[in-house]
């Protein structure tokens, strides 16, 4: 990766356009790419065994055709898509894929998935549902099976050191996002939704070096702007889980709403959690991983013993992202048939009416035939919070 | 072409066994009993869910489980679970997830905001919970969603969150590397909710009687295992229809003497008509599995419907959540909490040793090639409802895996004497689509219209191999 500052946004374009071009690259080199598909996959023990990570994608342009022959259509759309195009060879490069107890798709699928792919390697993290002392003594312990098992893969026995490294610069590469963020709290910001969702996006399909180096790059070219490339427009927070695409977050910036801060998997929720340096490195990354990303699918004890408290505590990090980047309204966005998600939306309607910030909820199906409804209903809530 | 007839009230299901005709009343006492228990208010009720192996730690606290998927299907069952389908809808959950939690949830919002059970409540309601234990990991994500979405109408019910994991099959791992940890984790969860359930009824665990109800389960297993065998008898004398009521005391009933004597006649029952030569169809023309899925529980009529074309079910998958305990290689203990977690452990990875034998077989794989030969099975039907990720995600693969297996052509192999054998193992399935209470996805007529598609093929089958 050698484009220069000024021309980074072309290649942030280049790899969003064409996915995993890097990695292609790369794996010509020898380098083995290790797939993912979720926020739990500890992304430090793959890079520490001397693999890359890679995020995969679905398509929401791309039907659905060969993977609903091996796979319920009844999964959330999401992971059909990513399915779908994993056995159509989009993802032949990888080495291995690693899947999580992300939700029960995720769990009951894993033997299709690895029957069906080309793949040398896979294993699955179980991610304990608690938070609570044993579960964390449990959680480190799985992650010691996977570090053994991706080590004897790799052929490179991992170190405490390797790992430290590794958290190391995963941090370093959070920082920098968290500085990209910082660029949203301009009204209007100096760096659009679509545009910081690529980035991220493309940076999750890169050796986290290169990423940062993007980062690093792109950085430098926002604190050059003297002007928003948008709009100053109603500032809207995006709530939901896995958004690998910049469709709905363009269709709000269209229709004049700027896009400033979200929970989404491949935004907030993967890389605002810092790992603590403090600890042991695979308990650190245990906390990290179950406590600190914030996910649905974790059982949180509400300790308040009222709803009101319950919500406060569980969705806490929406109301101060919403405070610190000035949000003037809300789009939940969740994917049908998507249990650890779907179950929560009258808790998050609830929470959102408490903290004052009008709340637009979409069900939606991963597909670029929605768009045009979308398009209607977002208009119409900007038009009223506007 | 069968016809369309879709009635407000479902007909009733034949029932080929007494001992399946008698769980109705037996459902229904439950139901009540949880009431009278809510209305005296001696014991605590607790919501919580099946196949937890927590039954007896409930039993030996004297605490009253209220099965809320139970409750959920007998609405179903009854027909009458949509209006609490809608109200839960219009909480703002989509229709698209768990129709047993919604259905509850549904119903519970409607109690909690009258005061009171709704109107019509089926078998008198159910009632408010004195506290909810909910679990994760790998088995189910609502589980751990569903009491904490009621907690928002019911926040000063308290919920207890039991994690238990078990180590998924992986080829490059030996399931008992792991499962030391796994066990030490479980363990921890299972006393956690012994701690909970002291705190909330302010008696402490009496760890005798805990441990005779591990054993009277451990025999009830045991027992499960040598009656359900029976059905391997041909005429096969009890199918998977009745099956889908014999499976309230495997679920709901588990550590008490009711369920250990309700399989004691259910044994002998079926030991009397495999005697007389009596089948659960006059005429046995077909074996079938029900080979995964959990049922339609508005339609358990169309099992007549198999079995009126002369179809029998020896076998099923579902619900059949036991296994021989002296096929588990457990350690030894006797601490009842830490043979429940073995249990656990050894019920989920039972098949993992056989599956890792055979190449590209997995546990869910190997049971239905196990069960297709030892139950000499002619066809496998499958049921997919769209609402329940947790048991119906995997099912197409697993017939794929299988029709590697069983081929549509003449396979050449072995015999006993050494010589080649030409045979014909061919294992069609059929897929039924619907949901399990959501009655609104179901289609008597194109269900009809499968089924009989399904049974041309096997007579088809029947008619080559006779040839």
């Amino acid at each position: 990766m050698s484009d220069k500052q000024g021309n980074i946004f072309s290649t942030v374009e280049k790899y969003y356009k064409d996915y995993g071009l890097r990695a292609k690259e790369l794996k010509k080199e020898g380098k083995k790419f290790i797939g993912y598909v979720c926020s739990f996959v500890p992304l430090e023990i793959i890079s520490a065994s001397g693999c890359i990570p890679f995020r995969v994608r679905g398509d929401i342009y791309e039907p659905i055709t060969k993977g609903d022959t091996l796979l319920e259509t009844i999964v959330c759309p999401y992971y059909r898509s990513v399915f779908d195009l994993s056995v159509k060879g989009k993802y032949d490069f990888l080495s291995g894929l690693v899947i999580p107890h992300g939700c029960d798709s995720m769990v009951r699928s894993f033997s299709t998935w690895s029957h069906s792919l080309p793949y040398s390697y896979f294993h699955f993290v179980n991610i304990p549902t608690v938070c609570v002392e044993s579960s964390f003594e449990f959680f480190s312990a799985e992650l010691n099976t996977f570090m053994k098992s991706l080590g004897k893969f790799s052929g490179k026995g991992i170190t405490d050191d390797d790992l430290a490294g590794a958290i190391r610069i995963y941090n370093e590469n959070r920082d920098k996002v968290r500085a990209l963020y910082e660029f949203r709290k301009t009204d209007p910001p100096l760096i659009s939704g679509t545009e910081l969702t690529k980035v991220l996006i493309v940076g999750s399909s890169l050796p986290v070096g290169e990423a940062n180096t993007l980062f690093d790059h792109v950085l430098a070219e926002i604190r050059q702007r003297g002007r928003s490339p948008v709009k100053k427009g109603p500032r809207i927070f995006i709530d939901g889980a896995c958004l690998d695409n910049i469709e709905l977050i363009k269709l709000v910036e269209e229709i004049g709403g700027n896009v400033v801060a979200d929970t989404i998997c491949n935004g907030a929720r993967d890389y605002f959690p810092k790992t603590d340096m403090g600890k042991g490195p695979i308990d650190a990354l245990a906390h990290r991983y179950l406590d600190k990303v914030n996910c649905p699918k974790t059982y949180r004890e509400n300790k308040a013993g009222t709803f009101e408290g319950d919500i406060a505590s569980r969705f806490g990090d929406i109301g101060a992202y919403a405070k610190e980047f000035k949000v003037s309204g809300a789009i939940l966005y969740v994917y049908k048939y998507c249990d650890p998600f779907g179950f929560e939306v009258p808790a998050r309607k609830a929470y959102y009416k408490s903290i004052n910030v009008p709340l637009l909820s979409l069900e939606d199906v991963y597909s670029a035939g929605t768009i045009g409804q979308l398009r209607t209903r977002v208009q119409a809530f900007l038009e009223m919070i506007g | 072409m069968a016809e369309e007839q879709k009635d407000a009230k479902p007909k009733k299901r034949m029932t080929a066994t007494k001992a399946a005709a008698s769980i109705g009343p037996m459902v229904k006492e439950f139901i009540t009993g949880t009431l009278k228990a809510k209305a005296e208010g001696e014991q605590k009720i607790a919501y919580t869910f099946i196949v937890c192996h927590h039954e007896e730690i409930f039993r030996a606290m004297d605490v009253v489980p209220v099965w809320t998927e139970n409750f959920a299907g007998i609405c179903g069952a009854k027909r009458d679970a949509e209006r609490f389908l809608q109200r839960a809808e219009s909480l703002g959950l989509s229709r698209s997830l768990c129709t047993y939690a919604l259905c509850g949830i549904g119903f519970d919002q409607w109690r909690e905001e009258l005061g009171q059970m709704p109107p019509d409540a089926p078998w008198g309601g159910q009632a408010r919970p004195d506290m909810m234990i909910s679990s994760g990991q790998i088995l189910c994500d609502p589980r751990s969603k569903w009491y904490q979405a009621s907690q928002q109408f019911m926040p000063d019910v308290p919920i207890y969150n039991i994690d238990l994991p078990y180590p998924l099959f992986q080829r490059d791992q030996d399931h008992r590397d792991v499962w030391g940890y796994y066990h030490k984790y479980i363990v921890e969860q299972l006393r956690g909710l012994v701690a909970f359930l002291e705190e909330q009824t302010k008696k402490k665990m009496d760890y005798d009687r805990l441990r005779e109800l591990v054993d009277l389960s451990d025999r009830t297993w045991n027992l499960i295992e040598e009656t359900y065998d029976l059905r391997k008898a041909v005429p096969c004398p009890m199918g998977t229809g009745d099956a889908m009521n014999t499976m309230v005391p495997i679920n709901f009933m588990m550590a008490t003497q009711q369920a250990y004597d309700f399989f004691l006649n259910l044994k002998k029952e079926l030991e009397e008509k495999i005697t007389k030569g009596e089948g659960e169809v006059d005429n046995e023309k077909y074996r079938l599995m029900w080979g995964g899925g959990l049922p339609a529980w508005f339609a358990l009529t169309d099992f007549n419907y198999f079995n009126s074309k002369g179809a029998s079910f020896p076998v099923e998958t579902t619900y059949r959540m036991v296994a021989p305990l002296n096929e588990m290689d457990l350690p030894e203990t006797k601490d009842p909490i830490e043979h429940l977690a073995w249990r656990w452990l050894g019920y989920w990875t039972l098949w993992y040793d056989k599956a890792k034998k055979r190449p590209g077989s997995e546990p869910d794989v190997e049971r239905l090639i196990n069960r297709i030969e030892e139950y000499k099975i002619d066809g496998v039907v499958m049921h997919e409802a769209f609402s329940c990720r947790t048991w119906h995600v995997g099912l197409i693969w697993q017939l794929h895996q299988l029709a590697k297996i069983y081929k549509p052509i003449p396979v050449y192999m072995i015999g006993k004497d050494g010589k080649k054998e030409k045979v014909y193992r061919e294992l069609p399935s059929l897929i039924l689509e619907s949901d399990i209470i959501d009655i609104t996805s179901y289609s008597e007529v194109d269900t009809r219209n499968k089924i009989d598609a399904f049974i041309e093929t096997l007579e088809s089958n029947r008619l080559n191999k006779a040839a």
